[in-house]
């Protein structure tokens, strides 16, 4: 019976394709390595939190059609600020930071619903901002995170059941808010705007609430990376400002919003964690490895129309589109 | 009588429609600059005189031939991220193949001019040709040429820049005018020109304006936006290659520090994110309040922390105090 045999193209679901390549760069590193601890199955998981989370909070940004440049930055002032507050005072250093990333994401918030500015720039006035923050809270990185925090966030140094039972958390939690009204009305307003508000969606309000829970989310990535290293730096979220945008285009969500799923955007950051392991076991100098970054990030963005302009070339005159906009 | 009644209807003048001041932006900006002059001025007696205005001018224009490709690559409605390592990319091919000799410099400058080209072209083409959003694109190719120029040097940059390329950089010009100044001055007034009075300019603005109807009128909007990312690699190759010679070596993430000061600069400058309205001659403003404005602060000996939060406010503050000035305007939009 030809309808009983398993296809695999059949079953289709949000963020497959992301979860494709990660488990084919999965194979081909097991491949390299012969083998996978579960120590590395544990430093894989605990590396890519931190950006799955920071990532997480771009995806619901740009699902409402925007973006963010701070929360890279957000990220370093609350891992920061809990480094240095939380051995002394557990309470101050978990709230502290939660509170400055709900802040932050109101601060970016509200320039944007409420004026109308383009977010792009919001973001990188806040951005300089909350470099400036990090550098005048801690201006070298040190601080302190007392170790059972992480044993209890990451486990053991082989134990990876936390880490991946984390990451498996963020996809649900983050799954489930997409099903919320307020996800409902983010991914109505990402798709089209005029007709999200003529169906009485409160735009203004939804678009702020997507930066909040972002700033939340970047504050969550700070802390994790804190916690996971003992430490706070003031720089170390410099380097999520825009791979958390390439997390979330590589997990297959479009920066003109509306479409996309938290798995996805896990998957991305996975893939972007695992192309530094790829290459180290590959025996490929490490220099390679933003160039790979970037072709897959072409690639996932660029390979069906690469085929439609190939097929398109030899007999065009196509009406143009809006594309070729940054925002 | 006929005639004359229709012709008196046909020029009956319409109800004058409220026009804002076409140059709001600018001229908010120079009024901060020259605030900032003064208070710079009152911190350092001499800050203000003449010889070191003009080294400001020197300081802002590494930064101002930057803002060149984004600004025309943001009058289309996109936006350039690549120059970042296009920069740090193209210097290290020029001082390496210059490696100090005068009689290298028209190779070495042709082969870094070349690179920024190619990477420009491919930019456009990627957005164009095979509608990738231009963040994602260019972020993309920054990623590229990242990894690209750490492969082409092996992490350590070698060479350096012929005297003649340092003196073009670094020296002046009739004894007191630095010769970056005029170099500025020459490529702005070329940008300036080019955006307005020219056609390419005019189909660049059309093209930002209204895709659809540039494409209407017979305009070849693809080759337009190509052209536009074109420009801004040449650009970016053009300011690694003298900023490499302004700092006596090429240093690996020498162009991270252009990219986002160049965005809020075209911004400010009152280019519009969305494209076709604007021009270069905001920006130079932008790039002179924003340069003259970390100086005051650096001369203040403040701190890096307070520097960058002061930055962002300026910027935060005058794009919001530019939006309350044009709301009407962009209501009509």
């Amino acid at each position: 019976m030809r309808a009983d045999r398993f296809d695999f193209r059949r079953v289709d679901f949000p963020g497959r394709g992301p979860l494709l390549v990660f488990a084919g760069l999965l194979l081909i590193v097991i491949a390299l390595k012969q083998g996978f601890s579960a120590f590395d199955l544990r430093s894989l998981c605990v590396n890519a939190a931190p950006l799955a989370l920071i990532a997480l909070g771009q995806f619901v940004i740009v699902l409402g059609r925007g973006i963010d440049l701070s929360l890279g930055p957000i990220a370093s002032v609350c891992g920061a600020v809990m480094a240095l507050t939380v051995t002394d005072h557990p309470l101050l250093g978990i709230a502290g930071p939660i509170l400055i990333g709900l802040a932050a994401g109101l601060a970016n918030g509200l320039p944007v619903a409420r004026l109308g500015l383009p977010p792009i720039i919001v973001t990188l006035a806040t951005m300089s901002i909350w470099q400036g923050m990090a550098l005048l809270v801690m201006p070298d990185p040190g601080g302190n995170v007392p170790a059972a925090y992480q044993a209890a966030l990451t486990g053991g140094f082989s134990e990876p059941f936390l880490g991946v039972a984390g990451l498996i958390v963020f996809c649900l939690a983050a799954g489930w808010m997409l099903r919320t009204r307020f996800g409902l009305h983010l991914r109505a307003l990402g798709g089209d705007e005029a007709s999200a508000r003529l169906s009485g969606v409160r735009v203004a309000h939804v678009k702020l609430g997507a930066y909040v829970v972002g700033g939340l989310l970047a504050a969550l990535g700070g802390m994790y990376l804190a916690v996971a290293t003992s430490s706070g730096s003031p720089t170390v979220g410099d380097s999520y400002i825009l791979t958390s945008i390439a997390a979330v285009v590589i997990g297959g969500v479009p920066l003109s919003g509306g479409r996309g799923s938290a798995l996805g955007v896990v998957m991305g950051a996975l893939i972007l964690t695992i192309t530094g392991s790829l290459l180290y076991f590959a025996d490929v100098s490490s220099f390679y490895q933003s160039i790979i970054d970037g072709v897959i990030l072409l690639a996932v963005v660029g390979s069906r129309s690469t085929w439609d302009w190939i097929r398109d070339i030899s007999g065009r005159t196509s009406w143009p589109s809006r594309t070729g906009r940054a925002s | 009588m006929a005639v004359t009644d229709r012709a008196s209807i046909v020029t009956e003048p319409k109800a004058p429609t409220r026009r804002r001041f076409p140059a709001t932006a600018p001229v908010l900006l120079l009024v901060l600059t020259a605030i900032l002059l003064g208070v710079g001025e009152i911190m350092a007696p001499g800050f203000a005189s003449s010889d070191n205005m003009l080294q400001l001018l020197k300081l802002s224009s590494f930064l101002g031939i930057a803002a060149i490709g984004q600004t025309i690559v943001m009058l289309t409605g996109g936006i350039d991220l690549s120059i970042a390592w296009v920069i740090t990319g193209s210097a290290a091919v020029f001082t390496a193949n210059c490696d100090g000799q005068d009689a290298n410099v028209p190779i070495a400058a042709a082969l870094a001019l070349g690179l920024g080209l190619l990477v420009g072209l491919v930019n456009g083409f990627g957005v164009v040709k095979l509608k990738i959003s231009p963040i994602v694109m260019t972020l993309a190719m920054n990623n590229i040429m990242l990894g690209a120029t750490l492969v082409y040097t092996g992490g350590t940059p070698s060479g350096g820049s012929g005297p003649l390329v340092r003196a073009l950089a670094t020296g002046n010009l009739f004894g007191v005018v630095p010769a970056m100044v005029i170099l500025w001055c020459l490529l702005a007034a070329l940008a300036i020109i080019g955006v307005r009075w020219t056609r390419g300019g005019r189909k660049l603005l059309a093209v930002g304006e209204n895709p659809r109807v540039s494409f209407l009128t017979g305009i070849d909007n693809d080759r337009v936006t190509i052209a536009a990312y074109a420009v801004s690699g040449i650009g970016a190759a053009l300011t690694g290659i003298l900023f490499a010679a302004f700092s006596g070596a090429t240093f690996l993430g020498m162009g991270d520090q252009f990219v986002l000061p160049t965005i809020a600069a075209v911004v400010l400058g009152g280019t519009s994110m969305f494209g076709g309205r604007g021009g270069y001659g905001g920006t130079v403003a932008a790039v002179i309040f924003t340069t003259l404005l970390t100086t005051v602060l650096v001369i203040g000996s403040i701190p890096q922390g307070v520097r960058s939060i002061v930055y962002g406010f300026a910027v935060l503050t005058a794009i919001i105090a530019q939006r309350l000035l044009t709301r009407r305007d962009d209501l009509t939009q």
